[in-house]
């Protein structure tokens, strides 16, 4: 259904942090207007590949490219065009989401205080606390209105689900999900969850020791004949859910 | 519209995609008549914020539905079942549902059952889902 250059391309990237690597030969694409989830543990460097293409972070080897885009040498351009959802709420503690906001509709060239509003609303983000005095829940959703005020093309979203209750996650869920209704995005998300992978993604990457190790439809990875491929990964991400799946 | 005349739900942790599941479940309504020849299905975005599932998946579905002749997309103006949309919706569900059936009966007669319990079995079944479905689906023949 897609069609031309993907929208979201990695090419053998690798990245390491001080003592150990982390990435290494890591290739993904995400073809425009699709989703695909990011499944994997913690720390096996899901949060560290988002970052890589917001130009967060420098690869010691690879390319990246989002829109066509390099994320170090076109970061303004790029971060014009991108939702990003850090996996926790990214403002000062003293700051309340009007004050974030209007430092975003300083910075950023395509903010519309329009749609910032709508989603704050649609949301139930509350406007009259710090972040500081705000939930988890609460700051991930004034975190998502951020993104999508300016109608991004590509949303890259970091564990979006971590952590929140049951019902500030189904709203989170219904919010993305009349965003992508809105226009056709890209959407790269990491989760340890199976139900929002299936829910959101076109597709899933498994990301496992340094690279993307499967990558399908999910009921294809995950179902893959009668090898009890699903209940295993089921199990998998089950009982490493506590350790962080 | 559907949303008001079937509770279609996608449940990811059946081992068919939420898009087959999206697909099955508007072939039943058809086939139960609740949705019946040159009626409108909801919009992509609609049935996506309403299963909560992304827009592409309802989207692949319908083309689903469009290739097995049982929808047709009339430009700009929305989904519609077609005329054939019926008759094709009760063939294909309705040898799905005689496949499982046949399958279920399979596994009985493998683990020992014989044809008299099978028969029971299957009258408890109705009996257990005509007292779960008090009221009786609209068009419902057969």
């Amino acid at each position: 259904m897609s069609t031309g250059r993907p929208a979201i391309e990695v090419a053998d990237v690798r990245f390491r942090y001080a003592k150990a690597p982390l990435l290494e030969g890591l290739s993904l694409s995400v073809p425009t207007g699709e989703t695909t989830a990011l499944l994997g543990r913690n720390g096996v460097g899901k949060s560290t590949l988002l970052k890589l293409l917001m130009g967060l972070l420098k690869p010691r080897h690879g390319t990246l490219r989002v829109l066509g885009l390099d994320p170090l040498r076109n970061a303004r351009e790029l971060q014009a065009l991108v939702g990003y959802v850090p996996d926790r709420p990214d403002a000062w503690p003293w700051m309340r989401v009007p004050e974030l906001f209007r430092f975003f509709a300083v910075h950023h060239p395509r903010w519309n205080p329009d749609r910032a509003r709508a989603w704050t609303e649609r949301l139930g983000v509350p406007l009259d606390r710090t972040f500081r005095q705000l939930s988890r829940g609460e700051g991930m959703k004034a975190m998502l209105a951020a993104a999508l005020a300016p109608d991004p093309e590509v949303l890259l979203l970091d564990e979006p689900f971590g952590g929140l209750d049951p019902v500030a996650r189904e709203e989170m869920l219904r919010a993305l999900v009349g965003a992508l209704g809105e226009r056709r995005r890209t959407v790269l998300v990491s989760t340890h969850e199976l139900d929002l992978a299936a829910r959101l993604g076109d597709r899933v990457a498994i990301l496992e020791t340094g690279a993307i190790r499967t990558e399908g439809p999910l009921n294809e990875v995950i179902g893959a004949g009668e090898s009890g491929a699903a209940e295993a990964l089921r199990v998998r991400l089950a009982t490493a859910d506590g350790e962080g799946w | 519209m559907l949303e008001h005349t079937v509770r279609l739900r996608v449940d990811p942790t059946r081992p068919s995609s939420p898009s087959v599941q999206i697909v099955e479940g508007i072939l039943d309504a058809i086939a139960r008549g609740a949705l019946g020849a040159g009626e409108q299905l909801p919009t992509v975005r609609g049935l996506a914020e309403q299963v909560v599932v992304n827009p592409n998946t309802v989207a692949k579905a319908y083309r689903d539905l469009e290739a097995l002749g049982v929808v047709e997309g009339r430009h700009g103006s929305g989904v519609f079942v077609t005329a054939a949309g019926v008759e094709i919706a009760r063939r294909e569900r309705r040898g799905a549902v005689k496949v499982e059936l046949q399958r279920a009966v399979e596994a009985a007669q493998a683990t020992g059952f014989t044809r008299e319990e099978i028969t029971t079995e299957v009258e408890r079944c109705l009996a257990a889902t005509g007292r779960a479905r008090s009221t009786p689906r609209q068009g419902g023949r057969s």
